[in-house]
Formats: C-alpha cells, sequence, structure tokens
C-alpha cells in the first residue's frame, strides 16, 4: 500500500485563532499516476490544503505523509521533499531578475547537482514540450500570462518531481490563454504524472481528473470519480456548487 | 598641494571604508530583522530555545537602530573619538568607524524595506523547488532587492560622502577640514571653499553617473 500511496493525509487542521477553520480534519490520499482535482467553492480551504501537502501551509495538527514519511515532523529536513513536489501558483511566480531558461535551470543545478550542460537539455526538452523553445533567453516580464504559467511547469519539472501541486493554474490568466496551460496538463496526466489540482475549470475536472474531491467549510464533503460528483451528486452541497458552476 | 592631496586622500579612505563597513553590518541587521519578521512567528509556534535568542539578537538590532537613527552624528563622532576610542590616535580610523557604525543602521533599513517589498509568492516559489531559507535569499530575493533599492542605496552613500565632512570636528584632516585651514592661512575665503565644494560635487556627480549606468543595465529584465 505504501508504495502505491504517495501522498496520504490524517487529520489536518489548520486554525487560525480559536474560531476560524481553514481546514477541519481532512483526511485524504493520493496515489501514483492518479490526477486529483480538487473543488469547491472559494474559501472552502481548497488551497489552504494544496498548500500544506508540501508545508507551505503549516497545518495547526495533523499528520502529512509523502512517500511514507511524515513531512509534519519538525526533525525532518523539508526541503529535501520539497525538491520532489513541484508547485505551480495562480501568480506563476517566476524570478523576475532571471531569464527562462536560468529560471528552469536554477534549482536543478543548485539543489539537484546537475551540471548546466544537464540541466539545460532537460529544459530544452521540456520548453520543445511546453512549445516555447524559442523563448529560453526572454525575460518573464516579456511574456504573456499563459507562457509564464506554461515556464512555470517546466521550471517545476525540470526538478523531476514524483508529484505536481497546481494551485488554481488558470485563475490569473485571460481567458483566451486558459486552453494553452490546460493543455500542458493534460499532456502530463496522460505521461502519468501524479497531480493534485485545484481548480475552476470543471471541464478540465471532468475531463482529466481520476477522482474529484469537492470541500467547503474546511472539509472534504464528497470525493468520487468525476462522473459520480458532477452527474451523480450525492451531497446537497455539492449540488448547490454544481448547479452555480456548470 | 602635496598636504592637499593628502586630506582629500583622507576623505576618501574615511568614506570608502565607512562604506564597507555600513554595508556590511546593514545586510547583517536587515537579514536579521527581516528573518525574525518573516519566520519569527513560526519559530515561536514551534517553541524552543532558538526563539528566544533571535528575539533577543533582534531586539538588539532595534535598540542599534533606534540609537543610531536618533542622535546626531557629529554627536556619535565626539563620543566614538572622545570616549569608546579615547586611547586609539588613529582618527581616521575612528572616524571610519563611526560613520560605518552610522552608515550601517540607514543601510539596514534601506534594504529591509526591499526585502520587505519583495513579493511573498517569489519566497513560496522559491522554497517550493526545495530552496532553503538561505538560498532563497541568496539566489532569488537578494538581487531583486538589490535592483530596487539602488536607487535610495546611492542616495545614502551621497549622504555618507557629505557627512565625512565633519570629520574636522574632532581635529581629522579631511578635505573640510584642509580647505578651511587654507583659507585661514591666506585670509582668502573664496577659493578654497568653493574649490572643496567643487571636488564634493565632482565626486558626487561621478558616482551618480556610474550608477546610473549599473541601474540601466540591471533593469535589462524589465524591458
Amino acid at each position: 500500500m505504501r508504495d502505491n500511496v504517495i501522498i496520504k493525509t490524517d487529520g489536518l487542521c489548520k486554525y487560525y485563532g480559536e474560531e476560524i477553520h481553514a481546514l477541519h480534519e481532512v483526511s485524504a490520499e493520493i496515489k501514483r499516476g492518479e490526477v486529483v482535482v480538487i473543488i469547491g467553492p472559494s474559501g472552502s480551504g481548497k488551497s489552504t490544503f494544496l498548500r500544506s501537502l508540501n508545508l507551505l501551509e503549516s497545518a495547526t495538527k495533523g499528520k502529512v505523509y509523502f512517500e511514507g514519511v511524515d513531512i509534519t515532523d519538525p526533525k525532518i529536513d523539508i526541503n529535501v521533499h520539497r525538491q520532489k513536489m513541484g508547485m505551480v501558483f495562480q501568480n506563476f511566480n517566476l524570478f523576475p531578475h532571471l531569464t527562462v531558461l536560468k529560471n528552469i535551470i536554477l534549482a536543478p543545478v543548485k539543489l539537484r547537482k546537475m551540471t548546466k550542460q544537464e540541466a539545460e537539455a532537460e529544459a530544452m526538452k521540456l520548453l520543445e514540450m511546453v512549445g516555447l523553445a524559442d523563448r529560453r533567453d526572454a525575460y518573464p516580464a516579456q511574456l504573456s500570462g499563459g507562457q509564464k504559467q506554461r515556464i512555470a511547469i517546466v521550471r517545476a519539472l525540470c526538478m523531476k518531481p514524483d508529484v505536481m501541486l497546481f494551485d488554481e493554474p488558470t485563475s490569473a490568466l485571460d481567458p483566451e490563454m486558459v486552453g494553452e496551460v490546460l493543455d500542458v496538463m493534460k499532456k502530463l496526466a496522460t505521461e502519468g504524472m501524479t497531480m493534485a489540482v485545484v481548480t475552476h475549470e470543471m471541464g478540465f475536472a471532468r475531463e482529466v481528473a481520476d477522482r474529484v474531491i469537492f470541500m467547503d467549510s474546511g472539509m472534504i464533503v464528497e470525493e468520487g470519480t468525476p462522473d459520480e460528483i458532477f452527474s451523480n451528486p450525492k451531497n446537497d452541497r455539492t449540488k448547490a456548487f454544481l448547479s452555480k458552476v456548470l | 598641494m602635496e598636504i592637499s592631496r593628502k586630506r582629500f586622500k583622507n576623505t576618501v579612505i574615511i568614506t570608502v571604508m565607512a562604506l564597507l563597513l555600513g554595508v556590511v553590518i546593514g545586510i547583517v541587521v536587515a537579514m536579521i530583522r527581516s528573518t525574525f519578521d518573516k519566520t519569527g512567528k513560526d519559530m515561536k509556534r514551534r517553541g524552543g530555545f532558538g526563539y528566544y535568542l533571535f528575539y533577543l539578537v533582534d531586539m538588539l538590532c532595534k535598540v542599534y537602530l533606534t540609537v543610531i537613527r536618533g542622535t546626531p552624528v557629529v554627536v556619535q563622532l565626539l563620543i566614538a573619538y572622545f570616549i569608546i576610542f579615547a586611547s586609539s590616535n588613529n582618527g581616521i580610523m575612528v572616524a571610519a568607524i563611526a560613520f560605518g557604525i552610522n552608515s550601517g543602521a540607514y543601510v539596514a533599513e534601506i534594504l529591509r524595506g526591499g526585502i520587505m517589498s519583495i513579493d511573498n509568492g517569489q519566497f513560496e516559489a522559491s522554497r517550493s523547488l526545495g530552496f532553503n531559507y538561505v538560498q532563497t535569499m541568496i539566489y532569488v530575493v537578494i538581487p531583486q532587492v538589490f535592483k530596487t533599492v539602488l536607487p535610495t542605496l546611492l542616495n545614502e552613500f551621497i549622504a555618507l560622502i557629505k557627512e565625512t565632512s565633519i570629520a574636522g570636528y574632532v581635529g581629522i584632516m579631511d578635505l573640510t577640514k584642509g580647505g578651511d585651514i587654507i583659507r585661514g592661512r591666506t585670509f582668502s575665503a573664496f577659493l578654497p571653499l568653493f574649490a572643496v565644494a567643487l571636488i564634493y560635487l565632482i565626486i558626487v556627480v561621478f558616482l551618480t553617473h556610474v550608477v546610473g549606468k549599473v541601474e540601466r543595465r540591471l533593469r535589462k529584465s524589465e524591458r
């Protein structure tokens, strides 16, 4: 079982003060090769949940296991584990002072001890995959939103992660650029990448997800296959949410 | 002529040494203060002895900043010369240290402002790749901070060059004091004082030009 489950959370809670429960007793699993899409209304805790998987958000209570290791244990070196968890943000967060290529190879060269040549070769392969090989020497400010996000995905991929976390990757994009980013994500999914995606793109969830998790008020309300969630939701809150967004 | 050259040299020595000292102090204090601001809460939650040590160091930095920025630099120079380093007879060294400690406080606050102005997403992106806090600072944050604070830092350095003119207060033969002495000897105020002013002006204009060039190069990534 341990080999199959890549991330597991156990009773994850995140409280701000006494009153506000951003997360409450969230227990979930992500299996190797699985694409899990997390949906829910804003403020439902889905981003907090995703960000607590690589400890960008530290949980008040509960455990996160990554590849069998309890990464919420203060004694472990979280940086080692983060190298294997790629993350893509809503606001891209490319490093503005570095060119595209340098953005991508910075971490592999410094942390994975790749040589510059190896890292560049890998980066170019990935840039080819997202169709941006010709922008290797551009600075982030010269790119469109969709291009930035595709570069951000490549930057995370170049570390050869075991899982990719996507935190609303298309929410800051103009509508006509959403497609190009989703296409890259679909390609990743078909290549067997393990992915956890927080998104409002219901079409993507329905088409690509192996499993959909619906969250509300910091809790997992319902989870199942896209078909179960979208065509036949059982919980009233899921129904109410889907009737508004679909 | 020989004497004036030596005095000019003293001004340069004091400025350069104070500048280096100020930058070193500034970086260290800015790092401590911004790291505490950013991670202190987290450390407190996890508890332990480290937090209290960190708290104490941060407190010391705050006291340093308050005292230095709250008292006139002339008074600081006098205290350094007549009390702290009273036994030293190397006036230039004392002045360099006094101006360096003074400048460090201003540089620290400039840098801290720069660090705090960097979007939190930059920290998160870097940490999510597996960089630790120090690596994040070195590879991601500092290069960006340097670019944004460069004009403000330049202002601080220009202020420092001119501030060193009060070194004459404690009898150090710097450029200003030299000009003043020539005034006393020749009974003509006009030429020596304007010459001194011109020399300061040339230095400042030259530096502004150099930094402007560096700035334009750094800004390449915004085009």
